[in-house]
């Protein structure tokens, strides 16, 4: 990994690591490790989780019962905790994406030029 | 916590584990090498610790674990250095108990409500005569004037009066005065408060014959009749006359000190109903002699309440047809109570939270010399990822700890100086049999162990926490100089401490130097060897004036027979012993109307008792038995300058005004005395012979003795000679005239003695302070020290150095203090006497004081420093 490579990463926003680990968990159950790294996978390697954030962030959303944890047995096969999404998850997550949306398009409402608006 | 939650906390450590290894072998599948592929992980994980602190903080009370955690481990630190630990903890004992202390007497004084039903409706009800203003510019109340009241103003629910009065207590061994209460019947209700037992007076017994009757304090009953219930409907003989036991008031009972000129409740046994007027109770106008209290209608404001009483008033005037107007004043009764104490009470306390605040620097410069300690520490956290927040919460859990610990002892140590301050107390101090800790108390001293903790503490705190961890990490155990931020930091709290210091040793200071003034001021009278002692006459047996003649002269022709008598005689009133028996007096030819003539202090005396009480004759001669039935008076010096200015008086014609207009011939001038206090300049003063008028021999007097000897010698000869002339009269004081003097100025020895004690703690605290820093100072450059002397630096200069470094701050301080003492002079200029608050003798002496006590505290390290061994400082690093 080179400095320039870290420059181009961006520090997650405070509290949009919960609503991407809500997105992750969308696609099925997964434990803490594929969690990070589908977040960085999939925003091509530009967000960067401090992973140790991670673990705080899930404790906070099975607190607020947004996602439930099971035990499980990994990729090579260990025994994981597996976290999946709830229902009450699934509408939070529903929630959180419409303000995010809201968030994102005011911002770049400003940030843009009038031109280049669709 | 819940189960489920405990296991998935445990099992984070596993999780975060295999995380990283997850990550490890990733890496190494990209084509790292083992060890490198590790490292990467592990960076990308971040701070292991603090993922699993902040995982547990979702699920905790954490800020409650590590305030348990913090406390134990401040627990353990504190015990590892018991020097610092104990004098923090007994200093700030001492600090917080002594605030607590004062604070108790400010609440009960001033801040608590008086006990009565809505106090705020209840005003003292004052009469004002404008034409008599000039000399009684507010008087008491009328007895006929307050039954108009009654009936006339309707802004008042109701009103009561109330004086104090004395009775005899006979057929119960020793003849006893007895303080108590000459109230009406309807006192108890005005203030909203009842008897615990028996009954309250009924309207009837104000009437004239029927008030024999009493109710008495919780603490009369409790001593004479040993609570006995029964003792309601007994009779005690009061004056000669059987009274009976009507009711007992509950022991939370206070009446006012301001109602009935009571010094102090504690000292009341009985209340009595009016009992009709006497004699010369009949006019409406004169005879002021009654506090009177009124309770306000609900809704009626005090203006419009003093709008109707001032009409009331006029009419009463009309009425009266003397010439003069009648005006009303209503004053809370709250005020009347605290108000003139306030600004002393307040004072006492500003000066005791400065000794507080002076605790709390010395404390704070003690830390400061830890924080390089510290600093190392916090570095260490904060690498290990403790958050600046964090690492304050810790050593303000220190600093508290030490706090609360020194504040508990202060309460405890409260409770005993709180005894002691309410035994020492003058009677100037309302509400002082009052006095207790009550839940705003405890609660202020709490308080104020928070508030020092966190002062003391904070400064520290701070400056540990801002410190560079790098920094702090490499530069080792030892520097070579001292940290300067530090340093300045704990200069400027030396400067702090030392100007308050110097404030409060010059309030001190002022008021040592006005009391010393007072005591020397020219009192008129001899105060050495001179006894006084007062006797009550009992009126059943005493009712003519020649009667109690030949009292006083059976006294004093037995005196004779004790050894060293120099003189002897008797007066109605003595001198310290107040205004009494006031008179117009005018010349003739001189103004004639009441509101126009000065007014003159009357005494009747012997004609020994000049002689006796060292009042020296300047002019013409004493009255003497050959003089009998002549009008002829002595006069003092000030009224001889008042109406015969550059003339001699002997031989002048006065009039006074007493009853009747009495022409009466000068044939003495003797010096003026202070008849009041010591600190109110003399008063005019007539002084009559006993065959003057019918009152001009007193049922109660004072008799004064010149001795030869210690004055206290005689005072059981004395006793037992009045009780052989008569078992049935009571002496009421016994005292030496030096007795009286100096007890009338306790109100001003109080609060200097406090003032005192606080300024000279506060003194002894700032020169540790000082020392504390210079010898750290010292201790912090022994290696810079080392190398001066090693290069051969003249040890004069080093002392010097040293010396001139820690008086700094103490000249800084010493000059902020004087001007703050002269700024806020003003404030304090009411409580002097003979002073000014800018005297310059006190400003000197102060500022000599410091300066010479701090120059102590820096001579000690400034010697050490020039005993440094260059080479133990050298090798020392």
């Amino acid at each position: 990994m080179s400095t320039r490579e870290e420059r181009e990463r961006i520090e997650l926003l405070q509290g949009t690591l919960d609503l991407l680990i809500l997105r992750t968990l969308l696609f099925g159950e997964a434990h803490g490790h594929a969690i990070a790294k589908a977040i960085e996978f999939r925003s091509d390697e530009v967000l960067q989780v401090e992973q140790g954030s991670l673990y705080p962030a899930l404790h906070r959303l099975i607190r607020r019962g947004w996602i439930s944890v099971q035990e499980g047995t990994s990729e090579n096969n260990r025994r994981a905790k597996f976290y999946r999404l709830t229902v009450t998850g699934r509408k939070q997550l529903a929630t959180e994406t419409n303000r995010w949306e809201k968030f994102a398009g005011a911002i770049a409402r400003i940030l843009l030029p009038t031109g280049e608006r669709e | 916590m819940k189960r489920r939650t405990k296991r998935l906390l445990n099992d984070l450590d596993q999780e975060i584990r295999e995380h990283i290894e997850l990550a490890t072998q990733e890496n190494i599948d990209r084509g790292m090498k083992p060890q490198e592929a590790r490292y990467a992980a592990l960076r990308k994980f971040g701070n292991v610790t603090r993922a699993k602190e902040d995982a547990r903080e979702v699920w905790s009370m954490v800020w409650l674990e590590q305030l348990g955690q913090d406390v134990r481990f401040a627990r353990r630190r504190l015990r590892r250095s018991p020097i610092f630990t104990s004098v923090a903890i007994l200093t700030l004992a001492l600090g917080i108990g002594a605030t607590t202390a004062i604070f108790s007497i400010v609440n009960s004084a001033l801040l608590r409500p008086l006990e009565y039903r809505d106090p705020q409706q209840l005003f003292l009800v004052c009469e004002i005569v404008p034409q008599m203003a000039k000399f009684y510019p507010v008087l008491d109340a009328n007895f006929p004037d307050f039954r108009i009241w009654q009936t006339q103003v309707h802004s008042f629910e109701d009103v009561a009066i109330a004086e104090s009065t004395t009775a005899d207590l006979t057929g119960q061994g020793q003849p006893e005065v007895l303080h108590g209460v000459r109230a009406s019947a309807n006192i108890f209700s005005v203030l909203g408060a009842a008897p615990a037992l028996g009954r309250s007076f009924r309207p009837d017994e104000d009437e004239s014959g029927r008030g024999h009757v009493v109710i008495l304090t919780d603490t009369f009953w409790r001593n004479r009749f040993a609570a006995d219930p029964s003792a309601i409907g007994k009779a005690i003989m009061l004056d000669g006359i059987p009274h009976e036991i009507i009711g007992v008031l509950a022991p939370s009972f206070r009446f006012p000190a301001a109602l009935g000129g009571l010094e102090n409740y504690a000292r009341v046994n009985f209340f009595k109903p009016l009992n009709g007027p006497a004699e010369y109770e009949q006019g409406l106008i004169g005879e002021f002699d009654f506090d009177a209290v009124a309770r306000l209608r609900p809704g009626v404001t005090p203006q419009q309440a003093l709008a109707e009483l001032n009409v009331v008033q006029a009419g009463i005037a009309r009425q009266a047809n003397e010439g003069v107007d009648l005006k009303g004043l209503l004053v809370p009764l709250e005020e009347q109570v605290v108000g003139p104490a306030r600004r002393g009470l307040l004072l006492l306390l500003a000066a005791v939270l400065v000794v507080l605040l002076i605790v709390c620097c010395n404390l704070a410069s003690l830390l400061l010399a830890r924080v390089p300690g510290r600093m190392r520490e916090a570095a260490i956290r904060t690498s290990f990822g403790a958050t600046q927040g964090r690492l304050i919460r810790q050593l303000l859990t220190e600093t508290l700890l030490l706090s609360c610990t020194g504040g508990a002892l202060g309460i405890l140590s409260a409770t005993f100086a709180l005894r002691w301050l309410v035994r020492m107390a003058p009677p100037g101090i309302p509400r002082l049999d009052e006095v207790h800790m009550d839940a705003r108390v405890l609660l202020f001293a709490l308080v104020m162990s928070l508030a020092t903790g966190a002062i003391f503490g904070v400064i520290p705190a701070l400056r540990v926490v801002r410190s560079q961890p790098v920094e702090a990490l490499k530069t080792g155990t030892a520097a070579t100089t001292e940290n300067r931020r530090t340093r300045r930091v704990r200069q400027s709290l030396v400067s702090f401490e030392v100007a308050l210091t110097t404030l409060l040793l010059v309030l001190a200071g002022l008021l040592t130097a006005s009391l010393g003034q007072l005591l020397r001021v020219h009192t008129g009278f001899a105060v050495q060897n001179v006894l006084l002692a007062d006797v009550d006459l009992p009126p059943q047996s005493y009712s003519q004036l020649h009667d109690r003649l030949h009292f006083y002269d059976k006294v004093l022709v037995g005196v004779q027979s004790l050894p060293a008598i120099r003189a002897s005689g008797w007066v109605s009133i003595p001198p310290l012993g107040g205004q009494g028996s006031v008179t117009g007096i005018t010349i003739p030819g001189g103004p004639r109307q009441q509101e126009e003539t000065p007014v003159a202090n009357y005494r009747p005396v012997s004609p020994g008792y000049f002689s006796a009480m060292g009042i020296p004759l300047l002019e013409g001669r004493i009255f003497g038995p050959a003089d009998d039935g002549r009008k002829i008076v002595v006069v003092s010096q000030s009224v001889a300058d008042r109406f015969w200015p550059g003339k001699s008086a002997i031989g002048q014609i006065c009039i006074t005004q007493w009853g009747a207009d009495t022409p009466a011939e000068v044939v003495g001038v003797v010096g003026d005395i202070r008849t009041v206090q010591l600190d109110e300049p003399p008063l005019m003063m007539v002084y009559v012979p006993h065959w003057f008028n019918a009152i001009s021999v007193p049922a109660s007097g004072a008799i004064v003795l010149r001795t030869g000897n210690d004055p206290s010698s005689y005072v059981g000869p004395i006793r037992e000679l009045i009780h052989s002339i008569d078992a049935d009269v009571p002496v009421t004081t016994l005292r030496p005239m030096s007795e009286i003097v100096s007890h009338s100025v306790d109100s001003r020895r109080f609060p200097m003695f406090l003032a005192m004690v606080f300024a000279l703690s506060s003194l002894l605290l700032a020169s540790l302070g000082i020392y504390g820093v210079v010898r750290y100072s010292v201790e912090q450059r022994r290696l810079e020290l080392g190398i001066r002397i090693a290069l051969g630096a003249n040890l004069r200069d080093l002392f010097r150095m040293v010396l001139r470094q820690g008086m700094a701050p103490v000249l800084v301080g010493l000059g902020g203090g004087i001007v703050a003492a002269l700024l806020t002079g003003r404030l304090i200029a009411s409580l002097l006497f003979g002073v000014a608050s800018s005297d310059p003798l006190t400003l000197a002496a102060v500022a000599i004081v410091v300066a010479s006590v701090a120059l102590l505290a820096c001579y000690l390290p400034a010697r050490r420093a020039t005993r440094v061994d260059p080479m133990i400082a050298l090798r020392y690093e």
